[in-house]
């Protein structure tokens, strides 16, 4: 995740399982909408909720753009120092 | 620029010889019907066979999306499903919030599944990467909605999407349901039981294509555009707490709030409706249910359950059993009465039925659901219960409208005295009464009528009916009059334009879109050429068509339309502009209305020519 301006947050207690972060990952990432071939895979089982990102991702923010829930939220690496 | 959003397959299935079959899917009737619920119902008007009964095996369950559903524009996740229903007979249209299921279907690369036939033996259908398997389902067979679920899961892991049966399905319960990951139903009307006469337990999804838009550049302004103006929407994170929770005092804030663990959104929605609880204290602490909606978890204190709690820890059992809670507790009710009168003997009821008990209720539940003792007779429902018993019993059924309890009105779970499109939808639905399609500014009890123009004008109603629709009345301070018949005609259009596109039609969700913004999406993530007009063209030929089938099948207006007597009582329904007493008159006039509206003949309800030649619908209505 070195090379990004972001650093992404999770709270999974906040997560609703939308997918909204899969849907736009992939399509940037692979020109087609599916949460299964995004950089970051969500799994709502009930109460509980486990988000994980893969190798690939860049922590680019875009995932925490598109989550409305504030389960993702992006922070500026500068601001954090 | 070749056509987006589709998956771009359909998959036939006949589960008697077990043939599958793919097909691309037809462009041509694609733009015609829009998709979703809109080519559903072309699909289902080639498969369905007039006159063949909801369970037999030519009745065929045709499943669909939409061309929006898997794309990250809002609450662009449904799931619907056509097919003969068999409380009403009427063939009918199921939908659901799709929860993963849709999107799932999807990317698996089907816009569309068409089952035939019935098995051997229980199976279920796996359908993954454009391809289809029919599984042996014996060792899901007597399971409930949950296990069914967890046991799937385990095998195929999550977001895998399944729509799966309880065991009142599996019993041909004409008011069970299925369940789309127990969250959402395709329900009311016996869908669940149509699964079963196949011995379909569930249907899994998952898949690794992938959606793409015709238009990129398009899809991305109109989408950015539209998620901004919800981010900015000054009520969002009130829906996304409470929803219709604020507006329903049976739900008491503090107690939701309490035992509240997740809100759940169906793929891609901004909002979520849907939730997970926990019991948080008492017998049934730790409890954990997932619903649709808090508010149906409350259902049975509308009936007398004291305890809350209760009332939860029944909801799960009702739900995995995969029984319709109205159905259910009408029945109950009527049986109880029944009982008291003489006419079903007291030592054939036992437990004693009394609807405010756990222990009561749940072991009827049971019954029902595993067509055990009494609970075989009271599992044939309202139409099944009267046929037992003859005339002696019929004095003291509730009203029926289509071999259904209406959900809303006098004497029904939600008592409603006001007549708005979505009580007068109860009877000029296909499907018979259901919360789903009649949606308006009617939702909201004595909204002021000048508030009206602005909610319809999204919704598309034309210029030219607003007046037809609100008329003014003579005198400056005279109550103006709302023709409820004539707004039902463009509720059912703006449900199905929602519809045939994927978009969720409740009320959090609605009241963002409008028919432009619709016309605009549709347009950058299919391609074909799509203004407001052209939607609604294919809205009003899809549902057109729908009437058409149910005509076909011998349902005219007189054996479809009828209206409860219950409902022009005393303490019946009222006018909702006026609030005076509702007249049957008054709402044999609303259902002309409707009919004129559509384009309909006023006496039987049949699409005129002039109409069937305006929808393009001439080869259609010849079959
Ligand atoms: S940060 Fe970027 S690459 Fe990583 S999961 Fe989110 S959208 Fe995908
Ligand atoms: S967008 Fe947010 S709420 Fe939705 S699944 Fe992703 S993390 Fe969860
Ligand atoms: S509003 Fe509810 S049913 Fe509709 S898409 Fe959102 S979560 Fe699903």
């Amino acid at each position: 995740m070195s090379k990004s301006k972001y650093d992404v947050q999770v709270n999974p207690d906040l997560c609703t399982g939308c997918l909204r972060c899969g849907l736009a990952c992939s399509e940037l990432y692979t020109g087609a909408f599916n949460p299964l071939l995004a950089r970051i895979h969500v799994k709502v089982s009930g109460a509980t909720c486990e988000i994980l990102f893969t190798e690939e991702c860049n922590a680019c923010g875009v995932c925490a753009d598109n989550c409305f829930f504030e389960a993702l939220t992006k922070t500026r690496k500068e601001a954090q120092a | 620029m070749s056509p987006g959003g589709f998956a771009g397959n359909t998959i036939y299935v006949d589960l008697s010889t077990g043939v599958i079959e793919k097909r691309p899917l037809d462009l041509g009737l694609a733009e015609k019907f829009q998709g979703g619920l809109g080519l559903c119902i072309r699909l289902a008007h080639e498969a369905i066979s007039p006159g063949r009964g909801a369970l037999s095996p030519e009745n065929p369950i045709v499943l669909g999306t939409g061309p929006l559903v898997g794309t990250h524009l809002p609450a662009t996740s449904r799931l619907y499903a056509v097919t003969k229903l068999p409380t009403s007979g009427t063939v009918g249209w199921c939908g659901s919030g799709g929860v993963n299921f849709a999107c799932m279907l999807k990317n698996a690369g089907f816009d569309h599944v068409v089952i035939r036939g019935r098995a051997e033996r229980p199976v279920y259908l796996e359908i993954f990467n454009d391809d289809m398997k029919i599984r042996d389902a014996g060792h899901l067979w007597g399971k409930g909605v949950e296990e069914t679920d967890a046991i799937l899961w385990e095998k195929y892991g999550r977001p895998t999407g399944i729509l799966a049966i309880g065991q009142a399905g599996e019993n041909l319960v004409p008011f069970s349901m299925a369940f789309v990951e127990g969250l959402a139903t395709l329900g009311r009307g016996g869908f669940g039981a149509v699964m079963g006469s196949k011995n379909l337990k569930a249907v899994v999804a998952r898949g690794e294509r992938g959606i793409r838009v015709a238009d990129k550049k398009r899809y991305k302004e109109v989408s950015r555009a539209f998620l901004k103006s919800m981010r900015e929407y000054p009520y969002l994170k009130e829906w996304q707490d409470l929803g219709l929770v604020k507006s329903f005092p049976l739900v008491p804030v503090e107690q939701y709030k309490a035992m509240k663990k997740r809100r759940v959104a169906c793929v891609s929605c901004p909002v979520g409706c849907k939730d997970v609880v926990e019991i948080p204290d008492g017998e049934y602490r730790g409890l954990v249910k997932g619903t649709s909606s808090v508010i149906n978890l409350y259902t049975p204190v509308i009936y007398g359950f004291k305890d809350y709690r209760e009332s939860i820890r029944f909801m799960a059992l009702l739900d995995d059993y995969g029984l319709d809670m109205f159905e259910f507790f009408g029945i109950m009710g009527f049986t109880a009465e029944l009982t008291r009168r003489g006419i079903i003997p007291a030592q054939d009821v036992d437990p004693e039925i009394r609807v405010d008990s756990l222990a009561s209720m749940s072991a009827w539940a049971e019954k029902i659901s595993l067509r055990r003792g009494l609970g075989d007779l009271l599992a044939g429902g309202f139409p099944g219960i009267l046929e037992a018993l003859g005339p002696e019993a019929e004095p003291f059924a509730p009203s029926l409208v289509k071999g259904m309890h209406p959900y809303a009105g006098p004497g029904s779970s939600l008592p409603w005295d006001l007549f708005g499109t979505m009580e007068l939808g109860q009877v000029l639905d296909p499907r018979g009464p259901h919360v789903g399609a009649g949606g308006s500014p009617t939702y909201f009890a004595k909204r002021p009528l000048e508030v009206f123009p602005k909610h319809l004008r999204r919704m598309g109603v034309p210029e030219g009916a607003l007046g037809r629709i609100l008329q003014k009345g003579e005198a400056e301070d005279e109550e103006g009059i709302l023709r409820v018949g004539r707004l039902l005609r463009y509720s059912h259009r703006w449900f199905a334009i929602l519809g045939s596109l994927g978009v969720c039609a409740r009320a959090a969700i609605n009241r963002f879109y409008s028919v432009s913004a619709c016309a605009e999406m549709a347009e950058a993530v299919t391609g074909f050429p799509t203004d407001p007009e052209t939607l609604e063209l294919r809205a009003d030929r899809s549902w057109t068509l729908l009437r058409i089938m149910n005509l076909r099948d011998g349902f005219s207006r007189n054996k479809q339309e009828t209206l409860p007597d219950r409902w022009f009582r005393e303490d019946g329904f009222k006018d909702y502009a006026t609030g005076d007493p509702l007249r049957p008159e008054t709402v044999e006039k609303m259902i002309e209305d409707y009919y004129g509206e559509w384009g309909w003949d006023l006496e039987t309800g049949a699409p005129t020519p002039e109409t069937i030649a305006r929808l393009s619908l001439e080869e259609e209505s010849k079959k």
